[in-house]
């Protein structure tokens, strides 16, 4: 589903943020990407989702090399990912009904799959009372269902989460992660960019670590840190 | 919320337009300006053009054979004239329908003229292919043998064919200096807009939008600028130049030189043209350039 093969990259900078990497995330799978600030966990996930090019390595996803793949195509690759992050990113301006619709639309659905998956989604992240509602009348971790309902409405076979709990309390982000669990059970390929320990010992799912770059640990049924 | 996608692009382009109402505003006062601008000096062009084809109608040169030539020199005079080039029509007028001419020209007081019956030559009425050639024919004509005397309004045809030709280039460098000025006023107007919506263009970019999708309802909004604006312009510019006009038709100078101008119906399909094509263009390429660097993403 998603591999690395001694994918490096160096920002115009001369930062290296990340250092020959190779790993190899399975469809079905769920994993837990680690590492402290800086580490360089955002660069993979930009990585993935094709925000940023390697300086050297191949990058497959869903069995294709993306290395090469044209700028044109890369909206098509992002459609078979959904994407959540730490800050939400939703419209203020549009309901929570709308802001899971606008990702529909943008994929051309037509209105009648929009009317019809819109509703299913927000059902399956507890949010069927709330579809009326702007997103400044809910909680945060309301908000972060509504982002993933956006990023789950469209069926995609893997979902990039980049520290989605990193703005919620411990009691809501495990909310958060549970509901993650729920999607990957239901086959989604789920990647968690996070630091929130806590939950990753909890969840005992595979770890995969990084720092400075390297990818030290690789672990499956692993916990925050490798003693553990 | 309308889940159309035309009709979400096109309206998403509309909001955008009105949510921004001081820079849009100003992006259509200055397109508006550019506009008016192009406008006037089209139509001053025109205008010339219109007088000078008048001219160039009425006024041909008229080349006076002198009093004794005999009917061959008149023949061989026609032919030399037929050789030399811009010169479209020659028409021979003899002296009584000369005489007959002035006759009718001096009206009531014709009696004046009488006397002077047998000084009125022969003549030839020459019209040109090209007012711009009515110099060298001139000098090629005065050449020829029994030529008595040219009259001809070539000076004055010089000094038009030098103005419209001075206000055609005038016209087409303010149209390109104002077409790059408005290009970058458009293209600032739209990156407010963008930058306004630089979240929900990340978002979209996320969610696998193509580059295109984004980018419609901006081109939309500029198209929509350029459109309105292009609709304003040519209400003010069609309704001073009736103003103009028929203050200036009412003038006695005017009148008395018999100057008529070109109506503005027969330019508004012209102006109309090139507004819409300019606003709609510069919308565009105003918007794109805006886009850029927020669709790398």
């Amino acid at each position: 589903m998603i591999e690395f093969r001694n994918v490096s990259k160096t920002y115009s900078t001369g930062t290296e943020a990340v250092h020959c990497a190779n790993f190899k995330i399975n469809k079905g799978d769920f994993a837990f990407l680690v590492g402290a600030s800086g580490s360089g966990k955002s660069t993979l996930i930009k990585l993935i989702l094709k925000e940023e090019e390697p300086t050297s390595g191949n990058i497959i996803i869903n069995g294709k090399d993306t290395t090469f793949l044209k700028k044109s195509r890369v909206p098509y690759l992002r459609r078979s990912m959904g994407v959540v992050f730490q800050d939400f990113r939703l419209l203020p301006d549009k309901t929570v009904y709308e802001n899971v619709a606008f990702a529909m639309y943008i994929v051309r659905a037509t209105p009648r799959h929009i009317r019809r998956q819109v509703p299913m989604v927000l059902s399956l992240v507890g949010l069927s009372g709330k579809a009326k509602m702007y997103p400044n009348e809910l909680s945060g971790g309301e908000q972060q269902r509504v982002a993933l309902a956006r990023a789950l409405v469209n069926n995609p076979s893997m979902l990039i989460a980049d520290e989605p709990t990193g703005n919620l309390d411990p009691e809501t982000a495990w909310d958060i992660m549970t509901l993650l669990d729920d999607i990957n059970k239901r086959g989604t390929t789920v990647v968690v960019a996070t630091h929130a320990k806590d939950i990753v010992d909890k969840m005992k799912k595979r770890v995969i670590q990084i720092d400075k770059g390297i990818i030290i640990r690789d672990s499956e049924k692993g916990g925050y840190n490798s003693e553990v | 919320m309308k889940f159309n996608i035309v009709g979400y692009l096109i309206g998403e382009g509309f909001k955008n337009t009105f949510k921004n109402k001081k820079s849009t505003f100003s992006a259509m006062l200055v397109m508006c300006i550019s506009m008016l601008i192009f406008g006037l000096f089209f139509i001053i062009g025109e205008n010339i053009n219109h007088i000078m084809q008048t001219v160039e109608n009425a006024q041909a040169m008229q080349v006076f054979i002198n009093l004794d030539a005999t009917d061959e020199d008149i023949q061989k005079l026609e032919e030399e004239l037929k050789t030399i080039e811009g010169i479209s029509k020659i028409e021979f007028l003899s002296k009584e329908d000369g005489f007959a001419d002035y006759k009718e020209k001096y009206g009531d007081r014709s009696y004046l003229i009488d006397s002077y019956e047998e000084f009125i030559p022969d003549s030839y009425i020459i019209n040109f292919t090209d007012l711009k050639l009515s110099g060298q024919v001139l000098e090629q004509v005065k050449k020829l043998d029994n030529v008595k005397e040219i009259t001809s309004a070539n000076e004055v045809m010089d000094k038009l064919v030098k103005v419209t030709n001075g206000i055609r280039m005038v016209t087409l460098l303010i149209l390109a200096g104002l077409v790059i000025g408005a290009i970058f006023i458009i293209a600032n107007t739209i990156k407010l807009t963008v930058y306004a919506r630089r979240k929900e263009i990340s978002i979209m970019k996320y969610v696998g939008a193509t580059n295109s999708f984004i980018r419609w309802p901006f081109i939309v909004e500029g198209m929509l600028i350029g459109i309105i604006s292009a609709c304003i312009s040519i209400l003010i510019v069609g309704g001073l130049y009736r103003l103009a006009t028929n203050g200036l038709l009412s003038s006695a100078t005017i009148q008395n030189l018999g100057i008529t101008f070109v109506s503005f119906a027969d330019m508004f399909n012209m102006i109309i043209i090139v507004y819409l094509i300019l606003g709609i263009g510069i919308g565009v390429l105003g918007s794109s350039m805006s886009m850029r660097k927020y669709l790398e993403v």
